[in-house]
């Protein structure tokens, strides 16, 4: 016993000598560190970078011009504005498309019928670069909130639909025969059992919807818009000011940043539960 | 005592599945208060006898009566114990136990507190908060139990509980499972694959054939309760053991080649 023991703590021992010597200052940072670190070498990268080897305002801006860029919108009033006009077509769209693909999900998974009928156009859509459409939406629709709202809607609700079905369908079974056993009616099986199970999946669903939520936005904004990040871009881009053009791709990368940071909170939350 | 009206009456049931008899013709009494351990080779129908008197299968012809009831689907005056524990992992062990009383519509404060001493029978005191994952297999089995007994069953049907669990955690859970059995009395009925712990658990066994499934022998058990461990160790208990393994020896061979061809 006491053997046993010795031998495992020395080959333990041998095990930490054997990492390189050169990197094992590094090793005390955290992987936190790491990731930090490359965001901010990234950044100093393309300042020197955009400063003195294609030192072109035309064709590239520093990060130190974007920030400045970013200021100046926010001083002109206009910034809010147009951040203010974005987050609600996302979030309009988003929530639609959440409920809508939840429901339709549930649909799909407890009738045989919808599944049939249904199933082609939304595998068909799903694979569809539905973004094209954007134009369509805004000479249907308006330049407008509503047609980019329906752009976001689009590209939303078909991951929500796939996912929410297939979370439903691979409800264990030995977990709903363990209600039934209880008198569960169906009603209390899918309440109790089939859609907690499944929250995993529609979570899955809903991350998914985020970023192709943020891209309805700006493609359908890029299209023709009144206010907007992407009427942002477009402007800058018409005036080729760089600066602007990147200020505005800065903002929609803080935003995917953060609301999949916000969502991961949540579902950390919500499903704690799981290992 | 145990009384002398029939808990659980077993009148000439049969099942199929499709061409193959599963079940041919039981007949049986159960006492209430009895321990009844039913065992037999695979394929010998012994699950699918559990599960008709749970109402998750159809009797093909006979019938199950429950205190006089013909049983017909599942209902709150049985609790069945699974082979895999099947606790719910996004609730706390607490809410698990209570998944019956809530589904059944009837989980008062006062059920609450039931289920609270229950959880501490089963030695599961303090662990109301935590979740599925955080529980040994030997623990989720305790929930498992505690969750049958929370609505308060007149037959508890148990299905091959601990036939997951290494051999030391199974012998402790069977002591503690008849520990438990004591404090209420409830009728039992246990299916297994181990012989020496029907031996142990019951006042009866029923040992079951196979092709078709079938009562084949009742034997009863008269070691005097309570049992402690070392009652395995006795002569009369090896005997009972060797008496229902001689019954079946024939029969598991059969299965085993079967599996094997």
């Amino acid at each position: 016993m006491t053997v046993n023991l010795s031998v495992a703590t020395s080959s333990d021992g041998a095990g930490l000598r054997a990492s390189p010597v050169l990197l094992r200052p590094f090793a005390r940072l955290s992987r936190v560190g790491w990731s930090l670190g490359s965001v901010i070498g990234g950044f100093a990268l393309w300042e020197i970078a955009s400063r003195f080897l294609i030192a072109n305002k035309l064709f590239l801006a520093a990060p130190s011009q974007i920030v400045m860029a970013i200021v100046a919108l926010f001083e002109r009033g206009q910034l809010m504005r147009h951040i203010a006009a974005s987050a609600s077509e996302f979030v309009l769209g988003y929530l639609a498309a959440s409920v809508a693909g939840i429901l339709i999900g549930i649909l799909l998974a407890n009738s045989t019928v919808a599944k049939q009928v249904l199933q082609p156009w939304i595998s068909g859509l799903y694979a569809t670069p539905t973004i094209a459409l954007a134009p369509l939406f805004i000479l249907w629709l308006g330049i407008g909130i509503s047609s980019k709202v329906v752009m976001v809607v689009t590209l939303v609700v078909f991951p929500v639909i796939i996912n929410t079905e297939a979370g439903l369908r691979t409800t264990p079974n030995e977990l709903v025969e363990m209600v039934r056993c209880f008198g569960a009616s169906r009603r209390q099986v899918f309440l109790r059992v089939a859609l907690p199970s499944a929250l995993p999946f529609i979570f899955a669903g809903l991350k998914l919807g985020i970023g192709r939520g943020l891209i309805g936005v700006v493609v359908a904004e890029l299209f023709g818009s009144r206010a907007g990040v992407g009427q942002i871009i477009s402007q800058a881009a018409d005036a080729f000011n760089m600066p602007q053009l990147f200020a505005g791709v800065i903002i929609l990368a803080v935003a995917g940043v953060g609301l999949t940071a916000a969502f991961g909170w949540l579902e950390g939350r919500l499903l704690h539960w799981k290992d | 005592m145990v009384e002398v009206v029939p808990k659980l009456v077993v009148d000439g049931l049969t099942k199929r599945f499709a061409s193959t008899e599963a079940l041919s013709r039981i007949d049986t009494e159960v006492k209430a208060g009895e321990f009844i351990s039913i065992v037999g080779p695979s394929g010998c129908g012994k699950t699918t006898f559990l599960r008709i008197v749970s109402g998750l299968e159809q009797a093909t012809t006979g019938e199950i009566r429950l205190d006089g009831a013909a049983v017909t689907r599942p209902g709150s005056d049985r609790g069945f114990v699974f082979q895999q524990d099947n606790l719910l992992p996004w609730l706390t062990i607490m809410d698990n136990a209570m998944i019956g009383p809530e589904i059944g519509g009837f989980a008062s404060p006062e059920r609450r507190r039931a289920t609270q001493a229950l959880l501490k029978l089963v030695g599961l005191e303090g662990f109301e908060r935590h979740y599925p994952r955080q529980l040994s297999g030997g623990m989720r089995q305790r929930v498992n139990l505690a969750r049958a007994l929370a609505i308060d069953p007149e037959i508890l049907l148990m299905d091959e509980p601990f036939s997951a669990l290494d051999a030391q955690t199974r012998e402790i859970m069977q002591t503690e499972l008849l520990r438990i059995w004591e404090e209420g009395r409830k009728t039992v009925l246990f299916v297994t694959h181990q012989i020496d712990e029907a031996v142990f658990l019951s006042d009866r066994v029923f040992v079951f054939a196979r092709r078709p499934g079938r009562l084949q022998e009742i034997i009863d058990i008269d070691l005097p309760r309570p049992r402690p461990l070392s009652i395995k160790r006795t002569p009369a208990f090896i005997a009972l053991v060797d008496r229902i393994w001689t019954l079946i020896e024939h029969e598991v061979r059969a299965s085993v080649m079967e599996e094997l061809a």
